[in-house]
């Protein structure tokens, strides 16, 4: 098999088609198991009481818009640096299911700040700058869509996801950087997480539900922006001929 | 199986309000994306049927670059 094949947008469209069931069935399959681990099996917190079953949700979304941020900006740097049209596709294709997830994190965690802190809403760093990997995703957005040129569009895009990416270890680390209202990493890479297992198990469940949705997602949207793009092409061939 | 108590120990706003806004999400945009398509399907087949285009549908390539 050759996948080179598969660079061509034409190629990929058929196979992205064929893909997207084998992600989107079995992340509702974990959606539904992660629920069901989160709120029949997992105990409720003696501090927090039921709050902290929001934990479930918020902590996956705010992982995916950090990650979904991260692989933007690399497919659209080598979109722009090898010329690739399928990969800057891919970076527009997944700029709005990232912004949606960081959304998510900041909605779900102002519910979860009001009954534990107090209030819905503080000038903290992480929350900050999550905050503002928010607006590099609509700003992205935005950007991709007020130039009409593809191409430019791209290099323009790819330039602002770049620079962008900087404020991903700073949300990372700002837990620790700074003095924070925002409570530390449940999950370390090195040693024991902070969590009993079944609140973990959800939690990692529903990440993987997310992460299988935005392949789905994100592959239906590339498909219609390769449509969209196919159809740009043969108007301008068109008016052109 | 117990059931989980719906009220969440009063914090039953708060934690399904999350979950809410996480479904409307979802159902926003897939029921979106599904629109997109649809729509662009119309356009492409208003398109073919007025004149002889290149369509990524019939796999006929006349674009090779990557």
């Amino acid at each position: 098999m050759n996948l080179y094949k598969y660079a061509s947008p034409t190629s990929f469209y058929p196979l992205a088609g064929k893909l997207i069931p084998w992600f989107a069935i079995p992340s509702a399959i974990l959606f539904a198991v992660g629920m069901y681990v989160g709120f029949f099996i997992a105990p409720t917190d003696f501090q927090q009481g039921d709050a902290y079953r929001i934990i479930f949700i918020h902590v996956p979304a705010a992982w995916m818009g950090m990650f979904l941020y991260v692989l933007m900006a690399i497919y659209a740097g080598i979109g722009w640096a090898f010329n690739a049209r399928l990969a800057s596709m891919m970076a527009s294709a997944i700029a709005i299911t990232g912004a949606m997830f960081t959304l998510l994190s900041l909605v779900t965690g102002a519910l979860w700040g009001k009954p534990t802190w107090g209030t819905y809403w503080a000038w903290d760093a992480r929350m900050t700058s999550t905050l503002i990997l928010l607006f590099l995703y609509i700003g992205f957005i935005s950007l991709q869509s007020a130039i009409d040129d593809t191409r430019r569009a791209d290099r323009a895009g790819a330039v602002l996801a770049l620079v962008g990416v900087i404020n991903v270890p700073i949300i990372y680390f700002s837990v620790q950087w700074w003095n924070t209202l925002h409570q530390g990493a449940s999950i370390r890479i090195l040693g024991k997480p902070t969590i009993a297992a079944p609140m973990l198990a959800a939690m990692l469940i529903i990440l993987a539900a997310c992460w299988l949705y935005s392949v789905a997602v994100v592959l239906m949207r590339l498909r219609c922006i390769i449509l969209e793009r196919e159809q740009n092409a043969s108007r301008f061939a068109e008016v052109n001929a | 199986m117990n059931w989980p108590d719906l009220s969440m120990g009063g914090y039953g706003f708060y934690v399904w309000g999350s979950y809410i806004f996480a479904l409307v999400l979802i159902i926003w945009e897939v029921v979106s994306l599904k629109q997109r398509k649809r729509t662009l399907r119309q356009q492409q087949h208003a398109q073919r049927s007025s004149s002889v285009s290149p369509s990524v549908l019939t796999g006929s390539a006349n674009e090779t670059t990557s």
